[in-house]
């Protein structure tokens, strides 16, 4: 019986994997996405999805699997076959953030890195009545004040919480957490004044501070951003190796052709890089970023264990 | 005014018109078919519009949301089976009228209802929209606790004949509430080691066994091989008595105001405006024994205050960027993928878009009286005349299929047939339904909002009662608990 099945599963391999590396893709794919539909992670993968489809000559129909935090989604994706008709379009947080604080069934080696996509950092943003005009202003403030201020973040373990937590332990500086259900919720009471610290990524805060209605000082990328001049990167703080940036990225299940990650990791660059996604992206405030195959691995592995260290110190971890 | 001029000109053209029209019979299909909601069938379409005319992809969103809002009557009042969450209160008075041979007079009442509270929330929308939305700032998580709780005390009105069950019934789906991961603490409650409870229980899935399974069972229990006959179903217009549209006035505008009111707060929803609608016409009628036993005020309210919920939902999104629910959320990553920046500038970014995004909420609304009465109406209450023996396993593989296509997982289908085996039972044993779907959805809501709001105020719960908001509505939830036994107490002695 065992022996039956190990001839079929191999005679299946042989037939599957050869002829696919010159004909795949010869049937839709589908695509599943860790978050529930309209969110900045659905809506990137929705718009990379159409020029995917029209370079890959399939189409590609997208499952929303939300909840958890993204585990609900890559849990449910880490059993599907090997075959190169499913793909999963995740940010970084359920890779590498929720399993710190979730007990998960997945880990960094139930996936096939395929390549990242594009990236974006975090913003800390005040009300403009904040005594505080720089960066290093706002931090020593902060650390003067401990447990004063209060700071809105993505939920508590989630990858904003531990980029801001990263530069306040480098810096002794103690601030509360208050976890949103995401930075629409988070930028609302911001606004409203009920938390001093909009945290949560660029996008959305970007319109308030054109108004001046917010101050934001601080990005959580070791560069500076162009479209936050007032906000100081890491670099000039002297916490250039804390970044922690929100970043997509494919990946497959574990086990696919070495032939099939080449050619979609091709393609995917393409995409990435076509005039219209770079003026999307843009627009959201990302950049592209492909990073391809094991060295997507290598950064996944290396934000893995930055980042178990921050929770470990915030006793957040499991 | 030029504002909205342009924004006409550009609406009035083929293109959005034909959307209008077709999606608003669209939405009004998918409300209809319990399982099929308008945020999964919005999800599905809006990517598949990123290349054409934006006003067009919006007509589609706005045909759909308020289509369905409507169209999920239409099984509550024939068959006692809410086609959407949104419509579990137009069950209430809408069946027993269904049941008493008013089918048709109750929905009619219900499309007139739906497209007045459209109506009246897109001309919210369309006219004080910025200025509410920025009320909306001034509900921090404290305030956001006190709305959990005074919708939570308007449970009293839905417990029915024995209160004690009532609240049984809401613990229960209170307790349904906290399965999944805590977003406060990151940790998994009630999830026995299974990965697929991470998320909680889905609201749709448990509110599709929980509503559709037993009336579909009770229809099996009748063994109806005939259905209805043409003269049966008495299709024939229904002409509103003369004085009955006045009777309605107060009960629309009420409900109309509760809508908008519920809209702007992100967070909250229709099922939630529709809810408190009810319990306001029920509170405020001479008669409140008669709601739950064919009150067409009932079904008045519930339709008026749902749709009134669709307009003043896109507010938040619209002037401040924060999209309320998943429907906002779509349309901003639809206004996104089409160049436009959400938050305060959209509407001198893009007038003609945002203006004309307005416009197509309030034509829609008008379209349910033209496709609701006409079309809808007429041709969805022929299933009346189907025999049991073919409506039952009809229903049976339409609700399989909409609560598979969620998340696309079988094991939603067994949670589905226990939450529906549930329901049967406690239908028996007379455990009103409705608490434990409201337990659902403000269960979470309260905990996660108090939690909050301590945090903030490092512990003291005082900061509760003390902000003025909150105050007022800790006073308003003590009254909604109140008025009803000070009624009965006035009553009783009189």
């Amino acid at each position: 019986m065992k022996i039956t099945k190990i001839i079929v599963a191999t005679a299946m391999l042989a037939g599957v994997a050869m002829p696919a590396l010159a004909d795949y893709p010869e049937r839709p794919i589908e695509l599943t996405i860790p978050a529930g539909a309209g969110g900045g992670t659905d809506t990137s993968a929705r718009k990379l999805a159409l020029l995917l489809e029209e370079k890959l000559g399939t189409s590609i129909a997208v499952l929303n699997v939300g909840g958890g935090g993204g585990s609900v989604g890559a849990s449910q994706f880490m059993q599907v076959r090997p075959d190169g008709y499913s793909l999963f379009a995740t940010w970084n947080s359920p890779l590498t953030t929720v399993p710190q604080v979730q007990d998960v069934a997945y880990g960094l080696d139930s996936f096939t890195p395929i390549a990242s996509t594009s990236e974006t950092a975090y913003t800390l943003c005040v009300h403009p009545d904040f005594p505080a005009a720089t960066g290093e202003e706002f931090l020593a403030e902060l650390a003067a004040n401990p447990d004063k201020y209060t700071y809105g973040n993505d939920g508590i373990g989630g990858t904003m919480q531990l980029a801001a937590e990263r530069i306040f332990q480098a810096r002794g500086i103690k601030a509360i957490a208050i976890p949103f259900g995401g930075a629409g919720e988070t930028l609302q009471n911001f606004l409203g004044k009920h938390v001093d610290i909009y945290g949560g990524s660029i996008s959305p805060v970007l319109p308030y501070v054109e108004a001046k209605e917010a101050k934001c000082l601080l990005v959580t990328s070791a560069a500076a951003v162009p479209a936050l001049p007032q906000a100081a990167g890491l670099e000039s703080l002297g916490l250039g190796d804390k970044e922690t940036l929100l970043w997509r990225a494919i990946l497959g299940p574990k086990g696919l052709d070495q032939a099939i990650v080449d050619k979609l990791a091709d393609v995917i660059e393409e995409a990435v890089n076509d005039p219209s996604y770079v003026e999307f992206l843009a627009s959201k405030g990302e950049v592209p970023n492909v990073v391809k195959g094991s060295d997507l691995g290598a950064r996944l592995q290396a934000e893995f264990d930055a980042l178990a260290i921050v929770s470990r110190n915030l006793g957040l971890g499991k | 005014m030029d504002f909205f001029t342009n924004a006409v000109l550009a609406v009035m053209t083929a293109g959005p018109l034909a959307a209008m029209l077709g999606s608003t019979l669209l939405g009004v299909l998918i409300g209809a078919l319990p399982g099929l909601n308008p945020v999964m069938a919005i999800a599905l379409l809006l990517p598949l519009t990123y290349s054409m005319d934006p006003l067009v992809a919006l007509a589609m969103v706005a045909g759909i949301y308020n289509g369905s809002m409507y169209g999920g009557a239409i099984p509550a009042i024939l068959l006692r089976i809410p086609g959407t969450p949104a419509s579990i209160a137009t069950t209430f008075d809408g069946f027993p009228m269904a049941d008493r041979g008013e089918a048709s007079k109750a929905l009619k009442i219900a499309c007139w209802s739906s497209a007045i509270g459209g109506i009246a929330s897109a001309l919210a929308l369309m006219t004080i929209g910025p200025v509410l939305a920025r009320v909306t700032l001034f509900f921090g998580p404290a305030e956001y606790f006190w709305i959990a709780m005074f919708g939570m005390a308007s449970v009293g009105v839905m417990v029915g004949s024995d209160p004690v069950k009532g609240v049984m019934a809401a613990a229960l789906g209170l307790l349904i509430g906290t399965m999944g991961i805590d977003s406060l603490s990151g940790q998994a409650r009630f999830t026995f080691g299974q990965t697929w409870l991470l998320g909680g229980l889905d609201l749709i899935v448990v509110l599709v066994g929980l509503y559709a399974l037993p009336p579909v069972l009770q229809l099996a229990e009748k063994c109806d091989l005939k259905g209805l006959s043409a003269s049966e179903l008495k299709l024939a217009g229904v002409p509103f008595a003369p004085g009955e549209i006045r009777r309605l006035v107060p009960t629309w505008l009420r409900s109309s105001l509760v809508g908008i009111a519920v809209g702007i707060l992100p967070g909250a929803g229709g099922n939630i405006a529709a809810f408190l609608s009810y319990n306001a016409a029920k509170n405020a009628s001479d008669d409140p024994d008669s709601f739950g036993k064919g009150n067409p005020q009932g079904v008045a309210a519930a339709e008026c205050g749902n749709n009134a919920d669709n307009a003043a939902s896109m507010i938040p999104a619209l002037t401040l960027g924060i999209p309320g629910n998943v429907v906002a959320a779509l349309v901003l990553s639809a206004l996104m993928i089409h160049g436009l920046q959400p938050g305060p500038q959209l509407f001198h970014q893009n007038p003609v878009l945002v203006g004309g995004f307005m416009i197509e909420m309030l034509l829609t609304s008008v379209l349910i009286f033209l496709v609701g009465g006409a079309a809808a109406t007429r041709v969805f209450a022929q299933i009346q005349r189907l025999p049991g023996v073919l409506l039952v396993p009809a229903i049976l593989v339409l609700m399989c299929v909409g609560v598979y296509v969620i998340n696309g997982r079988p094991v939603d289908l067994w949670v589905m047939l226990a939450a529906g085996t549930a329901g049967y039972f406690l239908e028996k044993l007379n455990v009103p339904l409705a608490p434990i779907i409201l337990g659902m959805i403000l269960g979470p809501m309260a905990e996660q909002s108090v939690r909050r709001a301590l945090l903030l105020s490092r512990g003291d719960p005082l900061e509760l009662l003390t902000r003025p908001i909150s105050a007022t509505l800790a006073i308003a939830t003590l009254g909604m608990i109140l008025w009803p036994l000070v009624k009965a107490f006035r009553r009783r002695r009189g």
